[in-house]
């Protein structure tokens, strides 16, 4: 009896119930298949193939990340950026989203129209808000730097996107203020879940604001903080539009990312081949950087 | 009526296209514009002014006797008399292309190419220009239907080119006999005709003629007059160059006239391209270190607007529209966005040649023959008729001067009229020029070499160390070729 006869044989003892339950599940594996997965284990494919997307393909086997690895003093600096730009984005995401979502807490008018604004940068176009604050870190005339001139902090004012030294920070500052309302309802969702009457006993007990937050809120919280820590994290190692809108990476690549590195990579430079291998290491950094996160958080919970 | 032209140009000839051209010109300028504009009358006053592309064009210019004088207009021609579109099959197309401000005049024109086809409709596909450069290939190999479509000057045209997409129309007689043949140079490959550049574009600095006239200003024509004149316009308090360095497609456009007169010809300018090109040589040698030391040089006389590197082009077209700067570093392409940023810098624009040397220049400014009009190899037949009668009807012409003067670009089409756009008309000079074919696309390798040494050129001209910059980018433009 082959494998798929075996297979088949299975499915027929099933019950009439199971039966429908896992046809019903192919239409979407179907379509999960074809959009996601074939083009995955494609790209995996291509990670080993020199290819300009013209000629032939050539397997080069290890030749890509090796050389990734070895001789590419960009992508590391890249990578390098990547991180530093996750890091300062998950932490001030996170702590903002955090800090909001303890005073939006309440279901009041007040509150909930503060929520919407929170919200509303998150549905704007990546592409306007990549605009908009071009126009503000404007060195000669944005409002950054004209609201320091006029407040007397002349020497604060920087030329924030065309200077290697704070083109990265000041990206990382817009994708902080895109996306810190989305954040927001995430741990106000989280936060309303936590039983009133621990902070009542609290009360009782006379603990102040903050023993409330450390020794209630925050413990009961890290299930949503590791949501968001994950969240935020893939979100800014996926940051594309933003980098693309205000620097296209520059000056000199300093606010370049790994995916601008793919981008360009594979469709200024044609290596698809090598883009692709660049994008199995953002896989890889992603979920190890994930795995690090979910295992610390876990560990302070006490759940392991 | 008063002419000084040639001897061999009739006294009626010159007077009647003098007259249309002052007549059209007349309909154009608007009553407010019509006192900072130049007047354009029967006799020849302003140098430069040509009346077209066609072989009684004429152009004004200087004599033997330094006196303004009209002349033919110096052109190539095509190789015989213009004939008129072909008929199309019925069926329905796409025209890809980069270029959404030309959206309704090239909606315009299908219109009128349908209504004279009918049964044929055409697609716009339009692509911002930078998707367009990633992903055009992409999207129209794997699209039999996008059977008319248009590439750019070097590196995509030769991308298409290897990928067999483009469709051999060197026997087509619209090619030969409709279009300017010295502009059909990007679309050739190995003599044979695979697209028409239908663009003649001029990548030179656009200075605002009216700011100049009113401060007795003088174009600068050697590089020591550039520093000199970039120091007197800053103190000034206006901005020389709106250099829009922190965009690198428009900021590239500059280094086309630092590499035009870089060279003693036109041969070892090209092998040396090719040479940092594909790796062979460094940007630490002589050569191009001396054209970033002149960056660094205009940086340190004042040419560009403080913090350069955060310059954008958004901001430089709208400083120089409103008259906080001399001039626009870019080409006749950024004319439009001028005078939708203010329309009435209408007619108040001009070309001038950055010339980068003491010495007589080699070249006096940069054209390029780009929006390489193609037929694709793998549509059917039908589609690919279609096509060719859609390009074909491009080229006439009345159609030519539809876009041209819709556009404000001049176009590689023969016996086209710019009278009726004013901006064209001033800055048609250019033509009686001696121009190089853009050099900056001569970089085949735009991802890997062109953009990082465009880069290093942009942070030195905001000021980074000439020698480090160079080095650092050497590396990693070496390190990215073997990859």
């Amino acid at each position: 009896m082959g494998p798929l006869s075996g297979t088949l044989a299975k499915f027929r003892g099933r019950t009439k119930e199971s039966k429908l339950l896992i046809a019903m599940a192919v239409p979407a594996f179907a379509v999960y298949s074809f959009l996601y997965l074939y083009p995955a284990i494609q790209n995996l494919a291509y990670s080993f193939e020199r290819w300009d997307g013209v000629t032939k393909p050539e397997f080069v086997g290890l030749h890509n990340f090796t050389y990734l690895a070895t001789n590419d003093d960009l992508f590391r600096k890249i990578v390098g950026n990547n991180i530093r730009f996750t890091l300062l984005v998950v932490i001030f995401q996170t702590a903002f989203s955090l800090l909001f979502a303890t005073f939006l807490l309440k279901n009041t008018k007040t509150t909930i129209f503060l929520r919407v604004i929170y919200f509303f940068p998150t549905i704007l176009s990546s592409v306007s808000v990549g605009l908009i604050w071009t126009f503000l870190y404007n060195p000669n005339f944005g409002f950054l730097n004209a609201s320091l001139k006029a407040i007397g902090l002349d020497n604060f004012a920087l030329n924030w996107l065309g200077d290697t030294k704070y083109s990265l920070y000041a990206i990382a500052v817009t994708q902080v203020w895109f996306h810190t309302g989305q954040m927001v309802i995430i741990y106000v969702a989280g936060l309303q879940q936590i039983p009133a009457d621990l902070y009542e006993a609290a009360e009782v007990d006379g603990a102040t604001r903050w023993q409330q937050f450390k020794n209630i809120t925050w413990p009961m919280a890290l299930p949503t903080t590791a949501v968001v820590v994950a969240y935020t994290t893939i979100q800014s190692f996926r940051a594309f539009d933003l980098v693309y809108s205000m620097t296209q990476g520059g000056p000199l690549n300093s606010s370049d990312l790994i995916v601008t590195s793919i981008y360009n990579t594979a469709f200024s430079s044609f290596k698809y081949g090598y883009a692709s291998a660049q994008s199995i290491v953002l896989i890889v950094v992603v979920l190890l950087v994930t795995w690090l996160q979910r295992r610390t958080l876990r560990i302070d919970y006490g759940v392991k | 009526m008063k002419t000084k032209g040639r001897t061999s140009l009739s006294a009626l000839r010159i007077g009647a296209v003098a007259a249309i051209a002052m007549a059209l010109v007349a309909t154009t300028i608007t009553s407010t514009q019509a006192a900072a504009t130049p007047k354009f009358g029967v006799a020849c006053t302003t140098e430069g002014v040509s009346t077209g592309t066609s072989t009684t064009s004429l152009v004004c210019q200087k004599n033997s006797g330094g006196k303004l004088a009209w002349a033919n207009v110096r052109l190539g021609q095509a190789t015989g008399k213009p004939v008129a579109a072909l008929t199309a099959a019925a069926g329905t197309i796409e025209f890809h292309h980069f270029r959404p401000e030309d959206k309704a005049v090239f909606q315009t024109i299908i219109d009128r190419f349908e209504a004279a086809n009918p049964g044929t409709h055409i697609n716009q596909v339009i692509m911002s220009s930078g998707d367009y450069t990633n992903l055009a290939y992409a999207r129209i190999s794997a699209n039999a239907k996008a059977a008319v479509f248009v590439t750019v000057r070097g590196g995509q045209f030769t991308q298409f080119y290897n990928g067999g997409l483009l469709k051999d129309i060197s026997g087509e007689r619209f090619v030969k006999q409709n279009v300017i043949q010295s502009a059909l140079t990007p679309g050739t490959v190995d003599g044979k005709v695979y697209g028409v550049p239908y663009q003649s574009l001029f990548n030179d600095p656009l200075y605002n003629a009216e700011m100049f006239a009113k401060n007795g200003w003088t174009v600068p024509t050697t590089w020591t007059q550039t520093l000199a004149f970039c120091k007197k316009v800053k103190a000034a308090g206006i901005i020389p160059f709106a250099w829009p360095a922190a965009t690198r497609g428009n900021a590239g456009q500059i280094l086309n006239s630092f590499l035009m007169n870089s060279a003693p010809d036109v041969a070892t300018l090209t092998s040396r391209i090719a040479a940092i090109d594909t790796g062979k040589a460094d940007l630490t040698s002589d050569w191009f270190t001396d054209i970033a030391n002149k960056y660094k040089a205009m940086n340190d006389a004042g040419c560009f607007p403080a913090n350069v590197t955060g310059y954008n082009d958004t901001v430089a077209p709208a400083d120089f529209a409103a008259g906080k700067a001399a001039i626009y570093p870019t080409g006749t392409f950024g004319m439009s966005t001028v005078k939708n940023l203010n329309p009435s810098m209408a007619g108040k624009m001009k070309l001038m040649s950055l010339i980068t040397v003491d010495t007589k220049p080699l070249y006096e400014g940069i054209t390029n023959n780009t929006f390489i009009l193609s037929v694709n190899a793998k549509s059917s037949s039908r589609d690919q008729n279609i096509a060719r009668a859609f390009i074909s009807f491009l080229a006439t012409a009345p159609i030519a001067q539809l876009y041209a003067v819709g556009t404000s670009q001049h176009v590689s089409i023969i016996n086209v009229d710019y009278s009726a756009n004013i901006d064209l008309l001033n800055t048609s000079d250019i033509m009686g020029k001696k121009l190089l074919l853009a050099p900056r696309f001569l970089f085949n390798n735009v991802g890997t070499v062109r953009n990082p040494l465009e880069d290093a050129l942009i942070a030195i001209g905001g000021g980074a160390d000439v020698t480090k910059t160079l080095a650092d980018t050497s590396k990693t433009i070496k390190q990215g070729l073997g990859a």
